[in-house]
């Protein structure tokens, strides 16, 4: 395989990886929990400016020659930015849901996310001082790149596994969760809310927890692609990117951990990479409005044919309780 | 002081821009129960539509009108091909918002790859400026103020005198009850959009003509404060949303004048946020508790 075939692999392979923790993410709130959190892009953009200014350094003032500002700059070792990152992740969400998740009916709750989305695009890029405005944050740091000593080829293959192993440990994450009893309840505040708040379940506590572990999920996906890509900037977070997560997880199957992971190939990856390959033609942005209509016709037809996704969650049965089968079985 | 005042008066525009957009999807959401996001990009859509018939040669009412008229018919068509489909085939709310952003994306897009991202600007006649008590207007935005004013008024009209009106209500209110009394509730819905759908035409289409240029996301932009003003007014709630549109349309203006003109949008959500917290159930809150908003 020649290099540069190495190269495209390798990096595809690093946006499969962030794709899949950030689906799994997203998952955990809309597949599992029930939440349309159409801001989802925003903890991640959190996490990867977290990770980006924990990596890069202090900000050095313009007269010494920096070239960009930023708040709270540190050079921290290589796996606490990306901790960090998921730490900012969940403390957002945390901050969040404490005004929409818990206050809000849920179509207003998706309203107000979309909105938030919006607006947090908008305040990133108009206030200079603290995140660089438009132009974003460049030349971070790549990890452990200086301690591994490879050459440029063999490092994108030491970042694929890296990347595979962080994708390892939020997979036994959103698994511990999704599989334990706190995944059950969680499923039935999705299917019947009254009848989980009727048996004693704290609906909104669960509801939050969900949507923080997602931010932290999100939070840590950003940084993977950060540390990897080694620039950040605001226009690249708008929120029709959580509109290509959210067609991943439906495309994959909401609810399903390995069927979102599947959606994640299929959607962000295999889709928008394969438009790679086509010639050139039309005027300048052609292709990528073609690309966002595919995307959006993609989620129609899935919607309409195949609503549960190409691998449906599992519909757990319990056998000899009529008051169970209520609260499980009734998702349809 | 002096730059307040004239400030003033720009908000009186934006109000009255979001007026017409907020009533529309207010309605468009309290009587179908459809929260359509593809509505600032039907707005774009109508804009262009507008443009067509202005390059054409016609005048800007006519441009007007058939920005109304293509609102209207392409947002009923949009129900009856699509999301009355998906709605009976057991699409759930969630499902519902979603199939929205598709259309969202796949009009914005289409405009845009139609169009060539280039910036376009209604062909009309040189405004000429009015100075009324310290504020300037241009001759195109006391006209768009005239606009905003007689269709409030006439849905005013509509919701309180009519049969048709009525119906609305009732159904917005509760469908199957509706149903059960013996309204059409389906034939109420078509109009419910025809109706919203010419809303939102008319507000793209005298958006636009308050903008020097716009673009294909010009309208989707815009969507910010109209969800603001709707959400302010309590969803679903006309009333709510014309006073909800004074309420953001000066006191964004008036922002703009003394920060920074950029924040615009971000004052709109402070609003909001406050009013979340403060009253859930959007500031006309008497009517509004019946539809439960507060979870």
């Amino acid at each position: 395989m020649s290099v540069a075939w190495q190269f495209y692999i390798s990096t595809v392979l690093i946006y499969l990886g962030v794709d899949v923790i950030a689906v799994w993410g997203l998952n955990l709130q809309f597949g599992v929990a029930g939440l349309v959190n159409f801001a989802f892009i925003i903890f991640q953009a959190a996490g990867a400016y977290t990770a980006a200014v924990l990596t890069l350094g202090p900000a050095q003032p313009a007269s010494q020659g920096g070239f960009q500002q930023y708040v709270g700059g540190a050079h921290w070792p290589f796996p606490l930015p990306i901790l960090a990152a998921g730490l900012v992740g969940g403390l957002l969400a945390a901050l969040v849901s404490g005004v929409t998740v818990r206050r809000l009916r849920s179509d207003y709750e998706a309203m107000v996310m979309l909105v938030v989305s919006l607006i947090a695009t908008s305040v990133a890029t108009n206030q200079v001082g603290l995140v660089n405005g438009p132009n974003g944050l460049a030349l971070v740091p790549k990890p452990l790149a200086t301690l591994v000593n490879l050459s440029p080829i063999g490092y994108q293959w030491f970042f694929v596994g890296l990347t595979a192993a962080i994708c390892v440990c939020v997979y036994w994450l959103v698994h511990v969760v999704t599989s334990s009893p706190l995944g059950r309840t969680l499923r039935a505040v999705r299917d019947n809310e009254q009848a989980a708040a009727a048996l004693g379940k704290n609906v909104t506590g669960l509801r939050m927890l969900a949507f923080i572990l997602g931010g932290v999920i999100a939070g840590i996906s950003g940084a993977v692609l950060v540390e990897f890509i080694s620039a950040w900037s605001p226009g690249s977070w708008l929120y029709p990117e959580t509109f290509v997560y959210f067609t991943a997880v439906i495309v994959g199957g909401s609810g399903n951990n390995l069927g979102v992971m599947v959606g994640a190939l299929l959607v962000p990856v295999a889709f928008l990479e394969a438009t790679r390959f086509l010639p050139q033609f039309g005027p300048p942005g052609l292709i990528d409005a073609l690309q966002w209509i595919v995307v959006g016709a993609l989620a129609l037809i899935f919607l309409w044919f195949w609503p549960r996704g190409v691998i449906p969650e599992r519909r757990r049965r319990f056998p000899a309780a009529a008051q169970d089968e209520m609260l499980v079985g009734t998702r349809e | 002081m002096n730059t307040i005042v004239p400030a003033i008066g720009f908000g009186l525009v934006t109000a009255s821009i979001l007026a017409i957009a907020g009533v529309g999807f207010t309605l468009q959401f309290g009587v179908t129960n459809i929260l359509n996001l593809a509505y600032g990009d039907i707005m774009t859509a109508a804009a262009f539509v507008a443009y067509l018939v202005t390059s054409a040669g016609f005048s800007v009412w006519l441009a007007l009108v058939a920005g109304a008229a293509f609102g209207s018919v392409f947002s009923v068509l949009l129900n009856r091909g699509l999301y009355t489909p998906f709605v009976r085939r057991g699409t759930r709310l969630f499902g519902m918002i979603i199939v929205t952003i598709a259309v969202s994306l796949i009009v914005q897009n289409g405009l845009l790859a139609l169009s060539g991202a280039r910036f376009f600007s209604l062909k009309m006649p040189r405004p000429s400026s009015v100075h009324i008590a310290g504020m300037v207007f241009t001759t195109v935005q006391l006209a768009i103020i005239a606009i905003a004013v007689v269709a409030m008024l006439l849905i005013h009209l509509l919701l309180r005198y009519t049969k048709l009106g009525k119906a609305m209500r009732a159904t917005a209110a509760d469908p199957d009850l509706a149903r059960n009394c013996g309204i059409a509730t389906d034939r109420v819905i078509d109009l419910a959009w025809a109706i919203s759908g010419a809303l939102c035409g008319l507000a793209g289409v005298i958006l636009v003509m308050n903008v020097t240029a716009f673009t294909d996301t010009t309208g989707s932009e815009f969507l910010i404060p109209i969800v603001a003003v709707a959400v302010l007014g309590g969803i679903g709630q006309p009333y709510g949303a014309m006073l909800g549109a004074l309420v953001i349309g000066i006191t964004t203006e008036v922002a703009a004048a003394i920060f920074n003109p950029e924040y615009k949008d971000v004052v709109a959500f402070v609003i909001l946020v406050i009013v979340l917290l403060a009253r859930p159930q959007g500031i006309l809150s008497e009517i509004a508790t019946r539809k439960e908003v507060a979870a």
